[in-house]
């Protein structure tokens, strides 16, 4: 399934934004004047040294954490608050609950909701059944987190974030926890189950090959205070295949990621 | 299964030590009666009305300082590890006088309360307050942040919060702390007795200790044992349930 972007309508829109932490030596500026619009259905991948407030920018993003200064838009409304309706966002560690099955995890944001809002037990049973079987998990919904592999607790997360089926997904280094081989099967399966749903992503990442697999567009930030020093299209056919990253065109587009972050101090 | 066996041949060579060893003289047996005869004298002091009265003072003691230091040192132990302020002022302080020995305090205690019921229960619930007060503490500490961010994140109340995700993530750590603080709470209440007091098992026990009566003091921690046992086992069944989300 070939996918199409909508580029002409915005999902989410930064404007201005910048952040200063109040720590115990005086403030620091974590972020600066940062600006950036993520249109509908794209893939956005934001790359950067570490604790340039790649991660803190994705909480505003998702309302965790509130910004000193500037806007966010997500579908032309302010983000203040999160809004899991909007908003679904997916963690470093997969973060399951330990004392849940991977079906209860999954339907866990509909149950908090479920007091709110008329859907049958069995509804948000078959919903979170459908996620399962959508992230390629179906049969091991009775299993608990512990005995689960790495990738697999992964999909659960994907799983548990598209189960309100928002249309913005925020992913914070997903898979940074995972070895080399399920890291790159996940990003793969990542892509797949984003071509079905149409989903607009930002999706944080250390990983240069990654970033250049998976995105439509890379961001880049310098390291503290983080700015915005480099917006690198990536035009590569889709759907993305493995040989691709044995190209020259995939070479250059790393090495230009490359070339940026280390001019960072 | 092996372990099984192995650990029954363990208990029945105790056992068996235990009665042979008195009966051919190789110990003393004034000072260590044969299993039988303590048997024999269990089974006669469990007909005895003084005996049911004792146990029901002791029962009575240790329920009421339990019911008392559990709430209460599990609202203190939130409250230090919630509030930051709190936290930073007193941890210090209860970290020290967790170390001192809370059986120099029963003197105090007498004096206040004379040598009562309430003295009892206020001696007890003074010293497992402080267990129960740490443990939650740790319990609260416990809890992942993440797991705070991910419910925080699919828009889930402060209700929610505490009761899906504290109370669950604390559970297995909070089942061991009302375990431990029962055996500091059990003991509070058996050295207050043993130490000055006119009812309960801790005080027959002492009596019969002082009367060089071993029979009845081993029967008596016959009896004491296998409650506590019996305790701290359906209790640890209960962690081991959820041992699996420790984290």
């Amino acid at each position: 399934m070939q996918h199409v972007a909508h580029l002409d309508e915005t999902a989410i829109e930064v404007a201005n934004l910048s952040h200063i932490y109040a720590g115990a030596q005086g403030t620091v500026p974590a972020l600066e004047e940062i600006s950036m619009r993520v249109g509908s259905g794209r893939f956005t991948v934001i790359v950067g040294p570490s604790g340039c407030g790649k991660t803190s920018l994705l909480m505003m993003l998702a309302g965790l954490r509130a910004q000193s200064q500037g806007t966010i838009l997500c579908h032309g409304r302010p983000i203040s608050d999160p809004d899991p309706k909007r908003v679904g966002v997916i963690f470093q560690e997969a973060s399951l609950y330990p004392w849940l099955s991977a079906l209860d995890n999954i339907e866990f944001p509909l149950s908090l909701r479920g007091a709110r809002e008329r859907e049958t037990r069995q509804q948000r049973r078959a919903r979170a059944e459908a996620m399962l079987r959508l992230v390629g998990l179906e049969g091991f919904g009775e299993r608990f987190p512990y005995e689960l592999s790495g990738g697999m607790k992964q999909r659960v997360s994907i799983a548990r974030g598209l189960v309100q089926d928002p249309p913005v997904l925020l992913m914070d280094e997903p898979f940074a926890a995972l070895d080399e081989q399920t890291r790159m099967t996940m990003g793969h399966e990542l892509l797949r189950i984003w071509s079905t749903m149409l989903k607009t992503v930002v999706f944080i990442t250390h990983s240069l090959t990654e970033a250049v697999y998976l995105a439509d567009e890379v961001l880049v930030m310098s390291a503290r205070p983080g700015r915005i020093i480099d917006r690198i299209a990536v035009n590569l056919p889709r759907p993305r295949t493995y040989e691709m990253m044995a190209t020259d065109v995939f070479g250059q587009l790393r090495d230009r990621i490359w070339q940026q972050i280390r001019k960072t101090p | 299964m092996k372990i099984l066996l192995a650990r029954l041949a363990l208990l029945a060579l105790v056992l068996a030590a235990w009665e042979l060893m008195p009966r051919h003289e190789i110990v003393n047996p004034l000072l260590l009666p044969p299993l039988s005869d303590v048997l024999a004298m269990l089974g006669e002091l469990l007909q005895r009305p003084q005996v049911h009265l004792a146990i029901g003072v002791t029962a009575a003691e240790v329920a009421v300082a339990f019911l008392i230091a559990v709430p209460l040192g599990a609202a203190l132990g939130v409250l230090i590890a919630e509030n930051e302020y709190l936290g930073e002022v007193f941890k210090p302080v209860l970290f020290y006088v967790f170390s001192i020995p809370k059986s120099i305090f029963l003197p105090m205690f007498i004096l206040v309360f004379g040598i009562t019921f309430a003295q009892k229960v206020a001696y007890a619930a003074f010293t497992t307050t402080f267990v129960v007060m740490l443990s939650a503490s740790a319990a609260v500490e416990s809890v992942k942040q993440d797991y705070l961010l991910v419910a925080r994140s699919y828009g889930a109340t402060r209700m929610q919060i505490l009761l899906r995700v504290y109370v669950p993530s604390m559970m297995p750590l909070l089942l061991e702390a009302l375990r431990i603080s029962m055996i500091f709470n059990f003991t509070a209440v058996m050295i207050a007795e043993m130490y000055a007091s006119r009812a309960g098992i801790g005080h027959l026990i002492a009596g019969w200790g002082e009367n060089f009566q071993m029979r009845q003091l081993f029967a008596g921690i016959i009896v004491l044992a296998t409650v506590a046992i019996l305790f701290n086992e359906t209790v640890r069944y209960f962690e081991a349930r959820c041992s699996t989300w420790r984290t």
